[in-house]
């Protein structure tokens, strides 16, 4: 696939960036912070009315049959402008999942619903710190999971989930309602990611057919959800990065534009080196959806993007002085994003660790 | 024993022994009206003790001990979480410059004894919204007004002015000449008509630092405590007062050894993260950063007690300190994974990654942001010119807006 964006994906680029201008405000994500349990309704609502939710689906099911690179672009525009839930990504794995590892009638079952975004999904992968164990602490047996999952993103609201399970011979993926699951919700620094820990006790679950090992779908479908966020990161760290170019053209000291003084000129030009690599990592990423060589585009593009977003937010602080940690100014908000978008879908270590695997075949 | 060791292990015992009334557990749950009044009590009982004023004047209610014999007490006093911080300020830099400057001794006195005691508190109002790392390049005028001055502008950052009963303040009185020649210092009443204080919130939640309005506020000419236009030698004296603080090579985030208590505690690989070759040299470069600051503070006390003057490499310790603490912290959030994303707005930045990570970035702006003390050194230290500033020299009306 190209790395060109053609006339319709940029279409997509420039719809979707005024739509959310229009739709999210700082003023509106700062009061979410301190409640538990919400998120941006409004961002939602915006991301199944504009079909966000289809796009990378079959059209047999209700998508749009588009891939990474378009849902990559409307994650860097969400990410610019602070995304106010994280269900775009979230469902997108659990829908990836049940697409290439579930039957037809679970396909049928699930995919219209996660399409349309009547029905948020959500992945539950990781036990603690580990975001892919060798031994899921989940447990499956006779179609139903008992066990916790720690730290779920979106895992407040989801209706469905897909989780990684240990079976009698072996680890799978599952499928699981959880309507009937104990969710205890987590007072985050980031509370409209809207994470939440899930016990599963006896809860009815179907596995989904995976030919060959069930961790390597698993790390597939974190890899498909790594480039979707390393988009997101890239947009926050780029949207930071003009914040603190604009900052710096406008406050004086000592006589002259602070971004006269070259402590702060190559500061900001050095997050302009950071945010290129990402983005250019990202579409290389999102063009090779299917190579063989995916995991590790993806894993390039999952560093560069952590890297560029958590720097930009330091410094992009750092060159606004005393206004930049007020409440107020917000910037904090680009600041905790950073912070739990470098967690979310593993953090850098684990991708350090995926990508000098891929690369070498010695494992960590 | 030395004389000092003796005098820091009696002030250990001292402080041993007050941690059951002033102590972190006796702080926990307090509402912060409630925590302010423990302050005030436990800033009484210093007093009482001989451990308020340790290096001030006797005849002003000090102890007049040695510079050392303070920065002991400090050093052993920031292992406990005592409610000290209302009074940071108030006697690290305003209270001091008082007892330097004011006139009025009688005055002077009756301040410094309420100020030590805890009773009364002082801020310190240099910061404005157009003049933070730029000093001098501050905005709030006073005129003159019958035999008096007239105050109007705005000051912003001020450390508990919300609770002050007095301030410090550096004000422009002639814009007609550059920009640190106009400038005078006087002490004001923060109960005075026309004063505003507006509580500024922080990213991580908190608080403690004020917008300070000034609406025609009067005073008195003998509240001057500059020459007319000497204002900025003063404010420069104010800031030079503690030059030798006791520092935390830590900077003022976990200790070490609690990333230590993480990295064995969680799995990296189905590995102890402590095993992780990336994990062990955080470890080790961070002990490295931090003990040669350690090194730096104990050869500064070392040469004090021997009558030198300590160098300038002092002035590294908050500049490499915060910044590394911040990228510690990230780590440690990061190695929690899908368990770290838990956040106490109460816990202490001392004990808790996340209030550490989410507060660092004020560390690095709050007295004196990271370039400035870049620019110190470059410029004080090492003698390198300063950046172009078209500033230099232009009477202050006449700089470009």
């Amino acid at each position: 696939m190209s790395i060109l964006y053609d006339e319709g994906q940029q279409a997509i680029a420039t719809e979707s960036r005024r739509v959310l201008e229009a739709r999210v405000s700082k003023d509106e994500l700062l009061p979410l912070l301190e409640m538990t349990g919400r998120y941006h309704e409004g961002f939602w609502n915006t991301a199944k009315e504009q079909g966000w939710t289809a796009l990378a689906l079959p059209e047999q099911y209700g998508g749009l049959a588009l891939g990474l690179v378009e849902l990559g672009l409307i994650a860097h525009q969400a990410g610019r402008t602070l995304s106010g839930a994280p269900f775009l990504t979230s469902g997108f794995g659990c829908a990836k999942a049940i697409e290439l590892y579930g039957s037809d009638e679970q396909k049928a079952r699930w995919l219209p619903g996660l399409a349309s975004g009547e029905i948020v999904g959500a992945v539950a992968f990781a036990s603690g710190s580990d975001p892919l164990p060798a031994y899921p602490a989940i447990r499956f047996a006779d179609g139903r999971i008992s066990g916790r999952a720690a730290g779920v993103t979106g895992g407040l609201v989801a209706d469905i989930a897909v989780v990684y399970a240990m079976g009698a011979l072996g680890p799978l993926l599952v499928v699981a309602e959880l309507s009937d699951v104990e969710r205890s919700a987590i007072g985050s620094f980031d509370n409209s990611r809207c994470y939440a820990h899930l016990g599963f006790t006896d809860i009815p679950a179907q596995p989904l057919a995976i030919d060959g090992a069930a961790r390597e779908a698993a790390l597939h479908i974190l890899a498909l959800q790594a480039v979707i966020t390393a988009h997101e990161q890239t947009g926050g760290a780029e949207a930071m990065m003009e914040i603190a170019r604009d900052y710096a053209l406008t406050r004086r000291a000592f006589g002259q534009v602070i971004g006269a003084f070259q402590s702060v000129k190559h500061r900001i030009a050095e997050l302009y080196g950071l945010v290129e690599l990402a983005r250019a990592n990202c579409i290389h990423a999102a063009s090779r959806e299917g190579a063989p060589d995916f995991i590790v585009a993806a894993a390039s593009a999952r560093l560069s993007a952590t890297e560029a977003y958590d720097t930009a937010a330091r410094d992009g602080i750092q060159i606004h002085g005393g206004i930049g940690v007020t409440w107020e100014a917000g910037l904090h908000l680009h600041m905790r994003r950073a912070r739990s978008l470098a967690i979310e879908q593993g953090n850098g270590l684990f991708w350090e660790d995926i990508l000098v695997d891929c690369l070498t075949g010695e494992a960590a | 024993m030395s004389n000092l060791e003796a005098y820091r292990a009696r002030a250990a015992a001292w402080l041993e022994s007050m941690v059951p009334a002033f102590g972190k557990a006796a702080r926990k749950g307090l509402s912060e009206a409630d925590d302010l009044a423990l302050a005030r009590r436990y800033q009484a009982a210093k007093f009482e003790s001989g451990y308020a004023g340790i290096n001030w004047p006797v005849e002003y209610g000090g102890q007049g001990l040695g510079h050392l014999e303070k920065v002991t007490f400090d050093s052993e006093e920031m292992k406990h979480g005592f409610p000290n911080a209302y009074f940071g300020i108030s006697l690290g830099m305003p209270v001091p410059i008082l007892m330097q400057f004011g006139e009025d001794k009688a005055f002077v006195k009756e301040r410094v004894l309420k100020a030590l005691r805890g009773e009364e508190i002082w801020c310190q109002l240099f910061s404005e919204p157009a003049g933070g790392s730029d000093l001098a390049g501050l905005r709030t005028k006073a005129e003159p007004d019958g035999n008096g001055w007239k105050i109007n502008g705005q000051k912003v950052w001020t450390s508990w002015a919300q609770y002050s009963d007095y301030g410090v303040i550096v004000v422009r009185t002639d814009p007609n000449v550059p920009k640190h020649k106009g400038l005078t210092y006087f002490w004001v009443d923060m109960k005075a008509p026309g004063v505003t204080v507006r509580p500024i919130r922080l990213a991580g939640g908190d608080s403690h630092v004020n917008e300070v309005f000034f609406d025609d506020v009067k005073v008195d000419d003998d509240q001057r405590m500059s020459p007319v236009g000497g204002g900025f030698a003063v404010a420069m004296a104010t800031l030079m007062i503690e030059r030798y603080v006791a520092t935390d090579s830590g900077g003022f985030g976990p200790h070490l050894d609690l990333f230590v208590e993480l990295a064995k505690a969680i799995l990296v690989n189905g590995k102890p993260a402590i095993a992780d070759g990336r994990i062990r040299q955080q470890i080790a470069r961070n002990y490295a950063m931090r003990n040669g600051l350690n090194s730096i503070t104990a050869r500064a006390m070392a040469m004090m007690q021997a009558g030198m003057v300590p160098g300038p490499e002092g002035s590294l310790n908050k500049l490499v300190s915060v910044r590394s603490r911040q990228k510690l912290s990230e780590l440690a959030i990061d190695l929690r994974g899908s368990d770290g994303f838990a956040f106490d707005d109460h816990a202490s930045q001392k004990e808790d990654w996340t209030s550490s990570w989410i507060n660092a970035p004020t560390g690095r702006i709050a007295g004196g942001a990271d370039e400035m003390l870049l620019n110190t050194i470059a410029e004080k230290i090492l003698g390198l010119p300063q950046d172009h500033r078209p500033d230099k020299g232009v009477p202050f009306n006449q700089i470009p807006a």
